[in-house]
């Protein structure tokens, strides 16, 4: 499936070929079961913009696609509606899970592994930046979007996302490349998949950052 | 065949320590009786010393954690990251020394092969905040050199942050933890 996500697109496609969408569906509230329907259906059906739906579908899953009439296409509440379901399952869902697992993997290994605990302390700092960037998003890059308020909310944005991929890679890199001593394998496992899975989302939900919610408050200035 | 140093305070223990090594591990370890001696020594597998030496020379042996071993006649409570066989007889001393060849716990995945000693001197210096132009004064080097090794580092250990480098160094004992 190389082709772009459009109206005639039958979501079941998508979600195959791309399981990482399902969590896009579900941001918008979109549930699996979805039948036959094509993406002009199911937007129909649960009140979605559609071709906001379908711009977010193609930037989440092609790094090399970029939206087109960004202003006329869709509104700011739109987009910062999926930017908080997307900080709010970080907040609530894929931190506490991997934290979760850490703890696990940590309590059944050998007490001599420090190794994991000061990945864990690790782990901590790479969050609380996201939790930051998240508190920042609630306090002034959202407010001032939905507002088409002239602030400077959004020349903080670039630094910070480097800096948490950055460092989930460099998590990744101490568990597969660094991790040492004695450790149960499946749970060592289950923390390296949900940090994957935490990053690949960040990086696609990064480029909807970059090439939807920036270029719109560009434009807003601009039309100001 | 492990290649190992023997560093002690006392000269009769470090000999003792040799002659079981030789008997037991047929193992030819080497007595060097200066830390200075110590650092001329290559490609070092472990380095045998005691408590003493060890707390005295924590410039060389933080680094080098994973591959020395501390040997006591005293139970030590201490960080769990060092190699430490405690002993109340020879008997003892010889069973621990077998089980710790048998497990290997002194890793050769480690900074022993992944680092080499002056990339190692550089990590220490950038997770300690220094910028590249301090980091060439202090070892005497162009700044390009350490951008070389910098990158290097990158490469080999697959960490770019600052902040992830520096608890790489702690994981290893290049750093002491925070």
């Amino acid at each position: 499936m190389n082709k772009l996500i459009d109206l005639d697109t039958k979501v079941s496609d998508i979600v195959v070929h791309y399981p990482a969408t399902v969590t896009v569906l579900n941001r918008f509230g979109i549930r699996l079961g979805v039948g036959d329907k094509t993406v002009g259906k199911i937007c129909e059906e649960h009140h979605i913009n559609a071709c906001f739906f379908s711009a977010i579908l193609n930037t989440f899953i092609n790094k090399d696609y970029f939206p087109e009439k960004i202003l006329d296409g869709f509104s700011a509440k739109e987009i910062v509606d999926y930017l908080r379901k997307t900080n709010s399952y970080y907040e609530h869902y894929q931190l506490p899970n991997i934290e979760r697992h850490f703890q696990f993997l940590i309590g059944k290994s050998r007490p001599q592994n420090n190794n994991l605990e000061l990945m864990l302390k690790f782990f901590h700092e790479m969050k609380q930046e996201l939790l930051n960037r998240i508190a920042y998003d609630r306090e002034y890059r959202f407010p001032e979007l939905l507002s088409q308020a002239t602030g400077n909310s959004f020349e903080r944005d670039n630094d910070e996302q480097d800096t948490i991929e950055d460092k989930i890679d460099d998590l990744i890199s101490m568990i597969v490349i660094h991790l040492q001593g004695d450790y149960d394998a499946n749970l060592g496992y289950a923390v390296l998949i949900a940090i994957i899975s935490l990053k690949k989302d960040i990086t696609q939900n990064n480029r909807i950052r970059n090439r939807i919610m920036r270029p719109m408050h560009h434009a807003m200035l601009q039309q100001n | 065949m492990k290649r190992c140093t023997i560093f002690m305070i006392d000269d009769l223990q470090a000999m003792g320590m040799q002659q079981l090594l030789n008997a037991s591990f047929d193992i030819q370890a080497l007595i060097v009786h200066s830390i200075d001696d110590l650092y001329m020594v290559a490609d070092i597998d472990i380095v045998f010393t005691d408590a003493i030496t060890f707390t005295t020379h924590l410039k060389y042996f933080l680094p080098r954690q994973s591959r020395t071993i501390i040997i006591t006649p005293q139970a030590v409570k201490g960080d769990s990251s060092v190699n430490i066989i405690h002993y109340s007889s020879i008997e003892e001393l010889k069973a621990s020394l077998i089980k710790f060849f048998q497990h290997e716990p002194v890793t050769t995945s480690g900074t022993s092969t992944l680092l080499s000693q002056r990339e190692i001197d550089v990590l220490r210096l950038v997770v300690s905040g220094h910028i590249n132009k301090e980091i060439a004064d202090v070892l005497n080097i162009s700044i390009n050199t350490v951008l070389t090794h910098r990158k290097n580092i990158t490469t080999k250990l697959g960490i770019k942050s600052v902040s992830g480098l520096s608890f790489y160094a702690m994981m290893n004992g290049i750093i002491a933890p925070q």
